[in-house]
């Protein structure tokens, strides 16, 4: 039961940053499919089309930052501490991840048609972002109360 | 799959009345819809030989075999979505096929057949002037005037309007999937089908204006004139 425990701990120390990983990887590539549809109905403007595509990738640096908050000397026990908390914030980084990666490929897909509306299509993306950014603080901070 | 490069890589359609000229050309739209797979050709390709009931052959053919034909077909699209926009156009067909037939008496009401779940209730209220649909089709009541005055073209733009409208709104439903690929070679389809019968009519327009033209005394004469210079 200890080393289910402990093993539970290790990943909570890495889900943050390999979920976060997971969850980019899939929304960058989301968006990236559409800029590059973009690029062949447009005539200007490719640069912030691929600039988009890349917005999903943050979740991974949130990640990389919580993993390092939660790194510590594992033991019996901060290990489901740390599990509850790696596990639940890199869930929420990767999800974010996904979503953000299909409102940036719809952000795309309208403001080729009407480039005016660029900024305003991007909206919802950054609202995602901000949820992501929630899961990320609040990580750090409930870490400061799990045992050295 | 995904189709998130190809749904970016289709142009804008302007509103039907809006629309001068096609965004693409069929062979443009083609080369983009490469990117399918064979599968997903296949739906497409099925989809669109129903919906615009291209196949020449067909027409030939009794209305009852045509029925079958068609639902045969439709059991083959895998989109329940796809199947609905297609039923709802074949059953628009059947009600102005009654409209046309009841106007020009062709037929009773115990021989007429149709798609759809307006059939029945067209043969039971065959001599009623909507044939008793008035309240759950209002729009059928914009167009029957249209029909008795032999506005067919008109009537078939606004008919080719609402269905466009109706394609757009479920392309917007069901963003980057197989079904927006569809629906969006449907509106084109539409879109292209009504630039052709505009340049129909302004090519009979401009046959009325030259022959007009041909028939005034002085240019007939400047005519002949330049042939006898020539020759």
């Amino acid at each position: 039961m200890d080393n289910l425990i402990l093993a539970l701990g290790w990943a909570g120390l890495y889900g943050p940053m390999a979920l976060g990983a997971i969850g980019s990887m899939i929304g960058c590539s989301l968006a990236g499919q559409a800029a590059a549809g973009a690029l062949l109905e447009t005539e200007t403007g490719h640069g912030r089309y691929i600039g988009i595509s890349a917005m999903p990738s943050s979740q991974s640096i949130y990640g990389i930052v919580v993993m390092f908050a939660l790194n510590r000397e594992l033991n019996i026990d901060n290990a489901a501490g740390l599990a509850a908390i790696g596990l639940l914030c890199g869930l929420a980084l990767m999800f974010s991840a996904i979503y953000q990666g299909r409102s940036c490929a719809s952000a795309i897909n309208v403001s080729k048609i009407r480039p005016e509306i660029f900024g305003m299509s991007l909206a919802p993306a950054a609202i995602v972002e901000g949820f992501a950014v929630f899961a990320f603080i609040f990580a750090l901070v409930i870490s400061a109360g799990v045992p050295a | 799959m995904t189709y998130y490069t190809l749904v970016t890589a289709l142009p804008h359609l302007p509103p039907l009345p809006q629309c001068k000229e096609l965004p693409i050309s069929r062979i443009a739209l083609d080369r983009r819809l490469s990117m399918l797979s064979d599968a997903d050709r296949q739906q497409l390709q099925q989809a669109e030989r129903l919906y615009h009931q291209g196949d020449v052959s067909l027409q030939s053919l009794p209305d009852q075999t045509l029925v079958r034909d068609w639902q045969q077909q439709l059991q083959q699209l895998e989109s329940p979505l796809i199947r609905e926009r297609i039923q709802l156009k074949l059953e628009w067909q059947t009600l102005l096929a009654a409209l046309r037939y009841r106007q020009q008496g062709r037929i009773g009401p115990e021989h007429f057949s149709g798609f759809g779940r307006w059939t029945g209730q067209i043969r039971r209220h065959w001599h009623e002037p909507l044939f008793g649909l008035d309240t759950a089709l209002p729009f059928l009541a914009e167009l029957q005037p249209l029909l008795l005055k032999g506005h067919s073209g008109e009537l078939e733009q606004q008919l080719n309007a609402w269905l466009w409208k109706d394609l757009l709104f479920i392309e917007r439903s069901v963003q980057f999937t197989l079904d927006t690929v569809i629906c969006f070679v449907l509106r084109w389809g539409l879109t292209e089908k009504h630039l052709k019968s505009d340049a129909v009519q302004a090519l009979e327009a401009f046959q009325h204006l030259t022959s007009q033209l041909l028939n005034t005394p002085a240019i007939t004469q400047h005519i002949e004139s330049a042939f006898e210079d020539l020759s």
